[in-house]
């Protein structure tokens, strides 16, 4: 358990402190997306858990294997998912409140998932697993809120790469030690979307400025949305212009909305699919 | 403390909504750095870890399944080093892009006191370092859980060190904070740390105690919680010299590695071995990543190392002392710090009074350094022995360390059988 808990430490940790670096330094976008797989290292080597997956039921008959050991493969789609997890929350954001806000939200779902399995199962080592996410997510809740306290709409602070990295890091931590990460993938709905969207940009295809933020008009304090390929942007053009509050508040509510459809698919998956 | 004259902090504005205003320094572009200074580094490697490797591959039967994790580390800290050296002057064009510069006090009068010196380079070690040790767990595949605890738990309270030396040397964080918060960063350690924490009595006093064996349980932690915390600011004191900061860890690194291989190869205890070796494992990468640095570092200092890397290297080696279960030894290695921390002592308490630099007299004259009443080694050695230059001080005050590390092997040598 230390092992796991110290690893842990050391991953969040190292990921502070490249946030940090690159909030004073200004580290070019190709290091930050490089960083964050050094910084999973520790995480990597102390998951001792098993590297199967298990085959839905209906695709049985294809692979022609109930459960599939993907060794490496799964450390590596491990570090991908950190990587993901770390910097899609850094692009979700541009809104008072809503990089801390996302955090909140899937944090909130990430807990209760974790009671909910612990409530219905009876095998310790899974309950230990659960528990673990729990100690990481905690903390990660309160603190969390307690800088949304200043950083709510008009933002006092800002809070920089250093939160966002971090929190994504923490999150995808107790997504691999606590054994739910295609679950906290599902919670990240969102985010996924947003990372669809800006795709062609983030690849150079479509042309990219430096920041892809809704155009703001003084005169009526709402945003509307230009044509760069965020969530932000489209929900605005599909729903018209929006003050910054409201509109932060409707993408909450997504998250939101996106994490209850994941409780509902497993309930209904749970017995076809697994 | 460090040495250089800060004049601006840190200045990050990012707005989400108007559009962002972009700074460019001036001199950002045409800046470059003096090229390292690679045949000092040399002599002082040669120097320093010919000892240990004639040690290490010729004079001890080292059993080969301890050899081979060793020489792999090794390797890994050469490609470190190496590393190292590329990073360095990438970091700092970043870092004086961002205003993050000292004056080098000791040159003021002279054309070099108006050069803009990068400050915080020890933020490349620090990440360097990271990397390597990180990597370097693949490659020792024990079944063994207890040393992946430790393992983590050293590079957890390292890493949080790094990143409060950064935050402090960014953000200035009042001394008072500075003292408390290597405690924290300890707690990792504490917690992994499943050693014994029993003293063995000296021969001499056990018919006063009554006892051989003392166990001190929780004091004993708390011990190993302020020797971090003394090894953290000990460096950090004891600098303000090109190259001294630096100079000083990487002679006690040394010292460290020739105490750790003397120990494995004259004993036959597998855990008492496991011990010095995961010493080893922090302590090559340390020395490594420190030589490229000194390579800029080493008088006439064309970058600054910053409270980062003080404390980093304080840390790292308080670490080594702890999960390698030889702390008494690392103390006595560390003389010259406690000689100067009982030096400072007046003026850290407040009896005497403390300027913002205790830094010997600069003449630009003659060159040379005079000394202060300040109570530091530096300003207490040219007192004694007269005026110095810069480069001569530093060099006296590293062989000063030398001497004091082998006083201390000299010492465990003839108090084994009497002491223990």
């Amino acid at each position: 358990w230390l092992v796991e808990y110290n690893a842990a430490l050391a991953s969040i940790c190292f990921m502070i402190l490249l946030g940090f670096v690159d909030d004073v330094l200004d580290v070019p976008w190709r290091v930050k997306l490089v960083l964050p797989s050094f910084a999973t290292l520790p995480l990597l080597m102390a998951y001792a858990g098993h590297t199967t997956i298990v085959i839905p039921k209906p695709l049985v008959a294809y692979v022609g294997l109930e459960v599939l050991d993907l060794g490496r493969i799964y450390k590596l789609y491990m570090g991908l998912l950190a990587v993901f997890c770390t910097n899609s929350i850094n692009i979700h954001a541009g809104l008072n409140g809503l990089e801390i806000g996302q955090t909140v939200v899937t944090a909130a779902a990430i807990l209760i998932h974790n009671v909910m399995q612990i409530g219905s199962s009876t095998d310790p080592e899974y309950h230990q697993a659960h528990a673990f996410s729990i100690y990481l997510t905690q903390p990660l809740m309160a603190t969390s809120l307690a800088l949304l306290a200043f950083n709510w709409c008009p933002s006092s602070v800002f809070v920089g790469d250093t939160y966002t990295v971090f929190a994504g890091m923490t999150m995808a931590v107790v997504g691999i030690l606590g054994h739910f990460s295609e679950t906290l993938l599902i919670f990240f709905l969102p985010q996924v979307l947003n990372f669809l969207l800006s795709l062609p940009q983030l690849a150079g295809i479509v042309k990219c400025p430096r920041h892809r933020l809704p155009r703001f008009d003084p005169a009526t304090g709402l945003l509307t949305g230009t044509k760069d390929g965020t969530l932000v942007n489209v929900y605005l053009r599909l729903f018209g212009p929006r003050s910054e509050k409201s509109l932060c508040i409707h993408l909450l509510a997504f998250q939101a909305l996106a994490c209850a459809f994941c409780f509902l698919l497993r309930h209904f998956l749970a017995g076809w699919y697994k | 403390m460090t040495a250089r004259k800060r004049t601006s902090s840190v200045t990050n504005s990012e707005n989400p909504l108007p559009p962002p205003k972009k700074t460019t320094i001036a001199s950002a572009d045409d800046f470059h750095l003096a090229p390292p200074k690679l045949g000092v580094i040399f002599v002082i490697s040669s120097l320093l870890c010919s000892l240990y490797l004639y040690l290490l591959c010729f004079h001890y039967n080292v059993d080969s399944e301890l050899k081979r994790p060793i020489l792999i580390n090794a390797g890994l800290s050469l490609v470190g080093f190496f590393v190292t050296l590329k990073l360095i002057p990438v970091a700092a064009r970043y870092v004086l892009r961002r205003n993050m510069f000292g004056f080098d006090i000791n040159k003021r009068g002279t054309p070099q006191g108006d050069v803009k010196v990068p400050e915080s380079l020890g933020i490349a070690v620090g990440i360097v370092f990271l990397i390597v040790a990180i990597i370097f767990q693949f490659f020792n595949f024990t079944e063994d859980s207890l040393w992946l605890v430790e393992y983590n738990a050293a590079l957890a309270s390292i890493c949080f060190m790094i990143l409060l030396g950064f935050v402090d040397d960014v953000l200035d964080v009042p001394w008072r904070v500075k003292l408390l918060l290597p405690s924290f960063a300890t707690l990792p350690l504490l917690m992994a740390y499943a050693g014994h924490t029993t003293i063995v009595i000296p021969k001499p006093l056990v018919s006063y105690f009554g006892l051989e064996i003392l166990d001190l349980g929780r004091i004993y932690k708390l011990y190993m919680a302020l020797l971090a915390v003394f090894c953290t600011n000990s460096i950090n004191i004891h600098a303000g010299l090109n190259g001294l900061e630096i100079g000083q860890t990487v002679v006690i690194a040394a010292a460290i590695l020739v105490h750790n291989v003397m120990q494995i190869g004259a004993s036959v205890d597998t855990e008492f071995r496991q011990a010095h070796a995961f010493s080893i494992y922090l302590t090559q990468p340390l020395m490594a990543t420190s030589l490229a640095m000194l390579a800029y570092n080493w008088y006439p200092s064309a970058v600054f190392v910053g409270d980062t890397y003080t404390v980093f290297a304080g840390m790292t080696m308080a670490v080594a002392g702890i999960l390698g279960h030889f702390s008494e030894t690392l103390l006595i290695f560390f003389l010259p710090q406690v000689l100067n921390f009982l030096l400072s002592l007046p003026q850290l308490a407040g009896i005497v009074k403390c300027p913002r630099h205790r830094l010997p007299k600069f003449d630009p004259a003659t060159g040379l350094l005079t000394g202060t009443k300040d109570g530091t080694l530096v300003n207490v050695y040219l007192r004694i022995f007269g005026r110095k230059s810069e480069k001569s001080l530093c060099i006296h005050l590293l062989v000063f360390q030398a001497l004091a590390c082998a006083f201390c092997f000299l010492l465990r040598h003839f108090l084994a059988g009497w002491y223990k």
